[in-house]
């Protein structure tokens, strides 16, 4: 069964039509990218998904279950987790206790819920900065928050709106190894991602969109060496010239 | 030593200290104005829950006060109901205006949340203001309400002196400070500062910011309704323009907003800060510069947000922590 199926999602705002009838599936355990030139409706997607928005018309099944116009908490609670590409630490606290926020949806016990938020930073090699406030935590840390509260939450399925942005190589190779040792315990994986190099490691599938719609679909190898994809990066031009 | 030993003994003298104001100071005036400085301090604790950690600008708990202070005195006037059952009758009906109000409001962001709950409140003062009777209770309008001091004890909540009051007012003042401790430090303290700190991460969490913000209210109106009750055996008379004036609204907001918004502590210190400066100023400017702490406070406020934006709690307690570092050397200095 898949994880997570969206059948001819539509989201209108206003004039503009940001996502045109889109078509995902994802199977359980598996890794799939999703890329797109800027402004190709990727994060509007993944908010349509993840709740923060209810979709225009379409179908949304996460295992097997219609979640058009779920809240985003009643998501949470079903396994549905969802990183920002705008980071969003609770500031004023230190890392511990933005990743106890995230643990309690499982508890209602401080105890238990630090315990497993400490649990958590460990398996990202975290567990250091668990004193340090939020807010004067570096940008590769900060997405590694954003990564630690979201998997706090337990979730099934992840939804990773470019949390590479923005790191050093060795950094982004770290993200990667990270999301491997995820989905191989288990996790299904939905990324969204700028770093062609991390999106190619990574995913079993990827999607590419463009201006809400769907241009190709297929394996990295396949995707890498489609013309109508490089056309929507590069223009018509280089097309012909690599013709 | 430990820190934490030495905090614990510094906390239990403070008890001690607190318990035993009233052996000193055996001016009436003086105990009056502590009675008061506690109310206000009980008053923006209960402020504190909603507009502190749930990160929101309530101007309006003022009408709750009323609420509570108004159900005890009919009850009691009209019925004989012992004011200590109109206490808690008085809250329970402030809870459900308080969420009735919420509902729609807490959906607004920042100022818009602020000048509804205004709103809220001055319409309700003015209804109050201008109604005699509602069916058969009567509310007398602008003349207000005086409750007879007939017989004094515990029972009827009525005393001849200030003391039974300073004590009441502090062990109710205690209990809101713990119960907040409680809170913070609870799954519905950490929702409320996800929620106030970042609403649309917070709901990805897991949390239903609406329904922890709700929650909070709920349980800040009731608490500021009992504040309101205890006002009207304390002054044995209550009127609209005392008890549900925007001055009082605003003096909780400003008191929160100095001492430090969200802390357990804030609170009280605000109080301890603005209250006497409040009090002297009406007692020897009151009638050649009459509202001349309104003008203080307004300085202090800008002078806090601006060096410190998150109340005189934080310089203190760095203070603090700082002293008892230079005293007792840590090994390893904690959290």
């Amino acid at each position: 069964m898949s994880m997570l199926h969206v059948e001819k999602m539509t989201k209108q705002f206003g004039g503009l039509r940001a996502i045109d009838a889109l078509d995902l599936t994802i199977d359980k355990g598996q890794i799939l990218g999703l890329i797109g030139p800027n402004g190709a409706g990727k994060s509007t997607a993944f908010n349509c998904i993840a709740g923060s928005f209810a979709p225009t018309s379409g179908q949304i099944t996460f295992e097997g279950k219609r979640i058009n116009g779920y809240k985003p908490w009643n998501l949470c609670k079903m396994g549905l987790a969802r990183t920002f590409q705008i980071v969003k630490p609770f500031a004023s606290k230190n890392v511990l206790y933005n990743v106890t926020v995230a643990s309690f949806v499982t508890t209602g016990s401080r105890k238990i819920a630090e315990d497993k938020a400490l649990a958590v930073l460990e398996s990202l090699n975290f567990a250091d900065k668990k004193d340090i406030l939020a807010g004067n935590l570096t940008i590769a840390d900060r997405k590694r928050l954003e990564i630690a509260k979201a998997l706090a939450t337990e979730p099934k399925l992840l939804l990773l709106d470019e949390v590479m942005a923005g790191l050093r190589p060795n950094e982004v190779d770290e993200m990667v190894e990270i999301f491997k040792a995820l989905r191989d315990r288990g996790i299904t994986i939905f990324v969204i991602e700028h770093i062609m190099r991390a999106i190619m490691a990574l995913s079993d599938r990827v999607v590419v969109i463009q201006f809400g719609k769907k241009i190709a679909e297929g394996t990295p190898q396949e995707i890498a060496n489609n013309e109508a994809v490089i056309k929507a990066y590069l223009g018509e031009d280089y097309v012909a010239a690599g013709n | 030593m430990k820190h934490q030993h030495i905090n614990k003994i510094m906390l239990a003298g403070l008890l001690v200290i607190a318990f035993a104001l009233p052996l000193v100071i055996r001016s009436a005036t003086y105990l009056h104005i502590l009675v008061l400085l506690f109310f206000y301090a009980y008053l923006t604790t209960s402020w504190n829950i909603v507009g502190g950690f749930a990160g929101v600008l309530p101007l309006g708990h003022a009408a709750f006060v009323g609420i509570g202070a108004y159900t005890s005195t009919i009850l009691s006037l009209q019925y004989g109901v012992s004011p200590w059952l109109g206490m808690l009758v008085g809250g329970v009906l402030a809870t459900i205006v308080g969420v009735i109000i919420s509902l729609p409001t807490l959906k607004m962001r920042g100022a818009y949340f602020a000048l509804a709950t205004i709103a809220f409140a001055e319409g309700i003062r003015v209804m109050v203001e201008n109604i005699d009777y509602i069916g058969p209770l009567k509310l007398n309008g602008p003349r207000g309400l005086q409750i007879p001091p007939l017989e004094t004890g515990l029972a009827s909540f009525m005393f001849a002196s200030k003391e039974p009051y300073y004590y009441i007012i502090l062990i109710m003042l205690l209990a809101v400070m713990l119960l907040t401790y409680l809170i913070s430090r609870a799954k519905l303290g950490y929702y409320l500062m996800a929620g106030g700190e970042e609403p649309e991460a917070a709901m990805a969490l897991g949390i239903n910011v609406a329904r922890a913000k709700l929650i909070a209210m709920a349980i800040s109106s009731f608490l500021t309704a009992l504040a309101g009750t205890f006002y009207a055996q304390f002054s044995l008379y209550i009127h609209p323009k005392s008890i549900i004036s925007l001055d009082m609204s605003f003096e909780i907001a400003f008191i929160a907003l100095i001492g430090g918004r969200g802390s357990i502590v804030g609170p009280l210190l605000g109080a301890l800060l603005l209250r006497p400066v409040g009090d002297f100023c009406r007692i020897y400017f009151g009638d050649t510069l009459p509202g001349l702490h309104l003008v203080i406070f307004g300085l202090v406020l800008i002078f806090v947000m601006l060096y410190q934006p998150r109340g005189i709690q934080e310089p203190i307690s760095r203070a603090y922590q700082a002293l008892l570092n230079r005293l007792i050397p840590q090994p390893s200095l904690g959290r």
